[in-house]
């Protein structure tokens, strides 16, 4: 068994709105990630994925606020440190960010080598100015960058080449953990395939340790990850590896998800394109059973009423059901 | 270096072609005036006398001087060749002098006056805009309305305010004029005092009115920018927030050079008036004693040169804001 | 619409401009019906009377009177005759006669008073003061003393006729009069400027004439503005390349240089007050049509107003159903912009003497300039001016209230 590199426990997060009230975007999620391993996590829009990948980060700035629950990378415990310590050993060195919208993640003015030398001496400010190009070059030509772009502003930068550009600034100090929100969502396929290509790659020679993808699209989750899951109304659905969760999901909100999306893979052939009816909860005022109930075509009146906890079903195998794994099966099988 | 040129020859050919349009109606506009401002001169100089002959000669002299007396396009090209001699004419309202030699002194106390308190009005208002929106809170619900009111004070009203309560009652500084009337313009020390002195009135009252349309652009400016998702990714990578607060004003700030020379009009008219009321001997006040004396080669130099003084202002700040912005670089230079 | 203007009257600074243009409007309105008449008449003939209420002394005399012994009344009239001169003249004798005024003030007439009973004394010669100094000192002596001994001045009527002057009546200094039996009292809140008319009558009115001419300077930039920018942002290609030179050209030269050449070239009598507001409205178009354009062209090309092309719709129609309702909120904020620019280059037009006709209205922009040429903020009176700039910086404040208020409505992001 390999080392656990990233171990989330019962972390809550919240956000506190312009009107004072808190809305929990993050529920009592815990997860682990081992060594060379990556998770997808996926979900509709306002799920709360987001909100997570900020929140795993350990720095919590307006309106986003930590709550309860531990962050341990690599063995240190990192929920409870100084900001100020966060943001000089832990961001960038333990956990580092890709965000949404990679477009306008680059200061428009400033040139890139510039703006890696701030990264780099935010966090180690002894560094020498030259060496810091030097590593910078080098790792635009191991990630197969042109080193050309180091002397450019970002305006002067291609879309996809931006997002490229974005991944290798944020993996410039070999981070332990990188967590990607929709790194992709944006691109062209051209494009999108050299992203994924470069995270692989950066996996691979070991600039980084662990990944977490964020994405609503499941099924480039089943080409890029080893597990994915399933994140609803602030808390964690369904988990599992990549296989199972895309031709064999167990949750029906999951289902739901796979079966609205086109899957261009064998054996999904046969699943019925279909809208998940109805939205999901207002989460300043979340529901007191089942979260998912509302929407779910398998609920029973007791679904509304008890929380429902998460069910481990082995080989990392988990999902949050009032109804038993044997259960949901058979409806489905009546279902087709 | 090709892209460069490509973009100054645009802007340079941009700038001529509004210098002419500049120059055409500056001599047509004035020309539309009903009067006859030949007859208006020569009225004042034969009054008292009968003798009609005389009179006409006159007349016919002055028209020959001025050249009313030619179809206006023939005018139009003498006007034109004069100036690129460098000649404006003679004034009608103090006749004889040459309007190169009244303008030609007011145009450095304008230029003395106005060019260092726009500069420092811009300054100002833009740290103070960038700190309320980086403050927010307080300090914005004070500044915002503050620099609202006092950009909506009109320029003569703050110098006549600044006039009537440092110059009138607390007599800390002087009335009128660019120095002391007693004196003759020299370099000693006293004299560059005195100028000093009455520098310190109409300075600081063009710059409290050029302070709160600064703040108030640069305050949007900067809250566009303190949103802007690359503040967000630089936290996330570590960067101290004082380092982000340094790229989001500067990203904020360099638009608003450009705001400058978008606004530099607007802000020279306040200024010109606010000259007239502390009696500056800049091209303000020429300007007024011009439209006073119905004198038309005068205001037409007056105006000419400010619509130039102008045209460079802007030139010169498009170039600027060229090389300081990236932004602009890649939009223009491709 | 409703839902628009329910957020709009949310806004605490649109509705704080909105109070106070509400409440200059009111004022305008209102006042006049408790003051009627021309705001130009005359009715003083000094110039710069000061603020507050003058009683007709002629009247005084043949009102009723009452007896009011009043223990200060003596002191009170010596405060007021003694000008700040004869104070600053009664310390400089002290000192000539070297008597130690420290801690005396000079504004505390009965410390100053009680000093000076004590120590003048006609017969002294203080060292190096001339003999007509002296008769001066002499004569600032008798003031004081007359006002305080029981004397009466006597009131003559003369007889055109004869000219012969017969005593009608005394007054003593303990003689009041109730105000309310003085048939002619008139309060001049603001006084009366060079000219001595009313300043508060003459500036209500001004206030309206300079709101006119700022709202049809306003109403002729934005048609002209909205005119060009729809026709640039919604034909572009040559059309466009044409409006934008134009526009272009127009934005570095300055408007007020084109307001004063124009202004001068059209001549004092053909200057009206509507006359000198159209000019204006024909300088200041550019923003306008700048916003107005970059406004169509984003919509140009959305889906609904493709669909209503497909559909065949008129340009017209387009404009008028797919295009106007979305950009009339940035049309809105330019128009009140240009009020209140309409509104200061009107001002300062009359500064430079350029502004509308002088017999006919008054506007803020002249009322301002005559104050200058009598110089008022030289001579202390600051009712003539200092009300005018208040006006104008209230008015463009409370528009501008209005327009940011609008902004952080129509762009979230400025939001508190």
């Amino acid at each position: 068994m390999s080392k656990t590199i990233l171990e989330v426990k019962d972390l809550t997060t919240k956000y506190i709105t312009r009107f004072g009230e808190d809305v929990y975007a993050v529920d009592h999620v815990s997860l682990k990630i081992e060594e060379g391993k990556s998770l997808g996590i996926a979900g509709e829009s306002g799920c709360g994925k987001s909100t997570l990948a900020l929140s795993l980060m350990g720095y919590y700035f307006a309106p986003l606020h930590y709550t309860s629950g531990e962050i341990i990378i690599d063995g240190k415990n990192i929920s409870g440190l100084d900001p100020d310590a966060v943001r000089k050993d832990i961001l960038g060195t333990e956990v580092a960010y890709i965000p949404q919208a990679a477009m306008n993640a680059l200061n428009p003015t400033r040139k890139i080598y510039k703006f890696i030398e701030d990264v780099v001496l935010a966090h180690q400010p002894k560094r020498n100015k030259k060496e810091i190009y030097e590593m910078a070059k080098s790792r635009f030509a191991e990630l197969g960058l042109p080193v050309s772009a180091l002397d450019k502003h970002a305006v002067e930068l291609s879309g996809g080449m931006k997002q490229r550009v974005v991944i290798a600034i944020s993996t410039i100090l070999s981070p332990k953990v990188l967590i990607a929100d929709e790194p992709s969502s944006a691109l062209d396929v051209t494009s999108q395939k050299m992203v994924i290509k470069m995270l692989r790659d950066m996996m691979d020679r070991g600039f980084i340790k662990a990944m977490i993808f964020i994405t609503h699209e499941l099924p480039l989750l089943y080409n890029v990850t080893d597990d994915i899951m399933v994140m609803y109304a602030g808390q964690i659905v369904e988990q599992g590896s990549a296989k199972e969760m895309v031709f064999d999901p167990i949750h029906p909100y999951s289902r739901g998800l796979m079966q609205s999306i086109l899957v261009p893979e064998e054996g999904t052939r046969d699943n019925k394109l279909a809208a998940i009816p109805g939205t999901p909860p207002n989460l300043k005022n979340p529901p007191k059973g089942c979260r998912f109930a509302a929407r779910c075509k398998y609920a029973v009146p007791q679904c509304h009423f008890n929380a429902i906890p998460m069910i481990e079903a082995g080989d990392g195998r988990r999902f949050r059901c009032g109804h038993s794994i044997q259960n949901l099966r058979e409806v489905y099988e009546n279902d087709k | 270096m090709k892209r460069y040129q490509k973009y100054f020859t645009k802007k340079i050919i941009w700038f001529i072609v509004t210098l002419i349009v500049a120059l055409i109606l500056n001599f047509i506009l004035p020309r539309l005036m009903p009067a006859d401002p030949v007859a208006a001169i020569t009225g004042k100089l034969v009054s008292g006398s009968t003798d009609a002959t005389a009179s006409a000669r006159i007349y016919e002299k002055y028209q020959e001087e001025f050249g009313t007396n030619k179809p206006m396009i023939e005018q139009f090209f003498i006007y034109i060749g004069n100036l690129l001699k460098g000649d404006m004419g003679t004034s009608f309202g103090q006749y004889p002098r040459k309007v190169n030699d009244i303008v030609g002194s007011a145009i450095w106390w304008t230029i003395g006056l106005q060019l260092p308190a726009i500069i420092v009005g811009w300054l100002i208002g833009n740290v103070l805009g960038a700190l309320a929106a980086y403050i927010r809170k307080g300090f914005d619900k004070v500044l915002m309305p503050l620099s609202l009111f006092f950009s909506s004070v009109p320029a003569f009203g703050m110098a006549v305010v600044l006039l009537v309560l440092f110059a009138v009652n607390l007599k800390i500084a002087p009335v009128s004029g660019g120095y002391g009337f007693d004196m003759i313009p020299n370099f000693s020390w006293a004299f560059v005092w005195s100028v000093i002195t009455h520098y310190q009135l109409p300075f600081w009252s063009i710059v409290l009115i050029s302070i709160g349309g600064q703040a108030i652009g640069m305050r949007s400016m900067s809250i566009y920018e303190l949103n802007a998702d690359y503040v967000k990714y630089a936290r996330f990578l570590g960067i101290k927030d004082r380092k982000i607060v340094g790229y989001v004003f500067r990203n904020a700030m360099l638009p608003q050079v450009t705001g400058l020379a978008l606004s530099i009009g607007t802000m020279i008219g306040g200024a010109l008036v606010a000259e007239i009321i502390f009696s500056y001997p800049g091209l303000g006040s020429v300007m007024y004693s011009a439209i006073t004396a119905a004198d038309y080669p005068l205001i037409s130099a007056t105006t000419l040169i400010i619509t130039i003084m102008v045209l460079i202002v802007t030139f010169v700040l498009d170039i600027i804001y060229a090389f300081i912005d990236p932004r602009v670089k890649a939009a223009q230079f491709d | 619409m409703k839902n628009t203007l329910k957020q709009v009257f949310h806004s605490g600074k649109f509705v704080a401009g909105f109070g106070i243009l509400v409440f200059i409007l009111l004022l305008m309105l209102i006042y006049p019906l408790f003051n009627p008449g021309n705001p130009l008449e005359r009715i003083g003939v000094g110039t710069f009377a000061a603020p507050g209420t003058y009683v007709s002394v002629y009247d005084s005399i043949s009102a009723e009177k009452e007896i009011l012994r009043l223990s200060d009344a003596d002191d009170k009239r010596l405060a007021q005759m003694m000008s700040m001169e004869d104070r600053v003249s009664m310390i400089a004798w002290f000192t000539a006669m070297d008597i130690d005024v420290t801690g005396l003030d000079m504004n505390d007439t009965d410390a100053l008073l009680e000093m000076w009973r004590a120590n003048y004394d006609d017969s002294a010669r203080p060292a190096g003061m001339t003999k007509s100094k002296r008769n001066f000192y002499a004569r600032l002596n008798n003031t004081i003393n007359d006002a305080s001994t029981a004397e009466a001045l006597s009131v003559t009527e003369v007889d055109l006729a004869t000219g012969e002057a017969t005593d009608v009546g005394q007054i003593g200094k303990t003689d009041y009069v109730n105000i309310n039996a003085v048939a002619n009292v008139k309060t001049l809140p603001l006084g009366t400027d060079n000219f001595g008319r009313d300043v508060l009558k003459e500036l209500v009115s001004a206030c309206g004439t300079s709101l006119m001419i700022g709202v049809i300077a306003g109403i002729v930039a934005t048609i002209i503005g909205l005119m060009l920018g729809l026709l640039a942002g919604y034909l572009g290609g040559v059309v466009d390349d044409i409006i934008m030179f134009v526009t272009n050209i127009f934005t570095v030269i300055p408007s007020f240089v084109l307001l004063i050449l124009i202004s001068y070239s059209l001549g004092q009598d053909q200057r009206g007050a509507s006359t000198v507001a159209v000019v204006i409205g024909l300088t200041s178009w550019v923003w306008t049509t700048r916003s107005v354009r970059s406004q169509v062209i984003s919509l140009r090309n959305r889906d609904h107003v493709n669909l209503s092309k497909l559909s065949g719709h008129s340009v017209m129609k387009i404009i008028m159903k797919d295009i106007l309702p979305y950009i009339a909120s940035y049309v809105v904020m330019a128009f009140i912009l240009q009020v209140s620019s309409g509104i200061l280059a009107e001002a300062q037009l009359s500064l430079l003497g350029l502004g509308p006709k002088t017999t006919e209205v008054p506007t803020l922009g002249l009322m301002m300039n005559w104050a200058m040429l009598y110089s008022a903020h030289l001579n202390g009176s600051w009712w003539a001016y200092f009300p005018v700039i208040l006006t104008i910086a209230l008015i463009s404040f409370s528009l501008n209230l209005m327009n940011t208020g609008l902004d952080q409505v129509f762009n979230p992001t400025l939001r508190d």
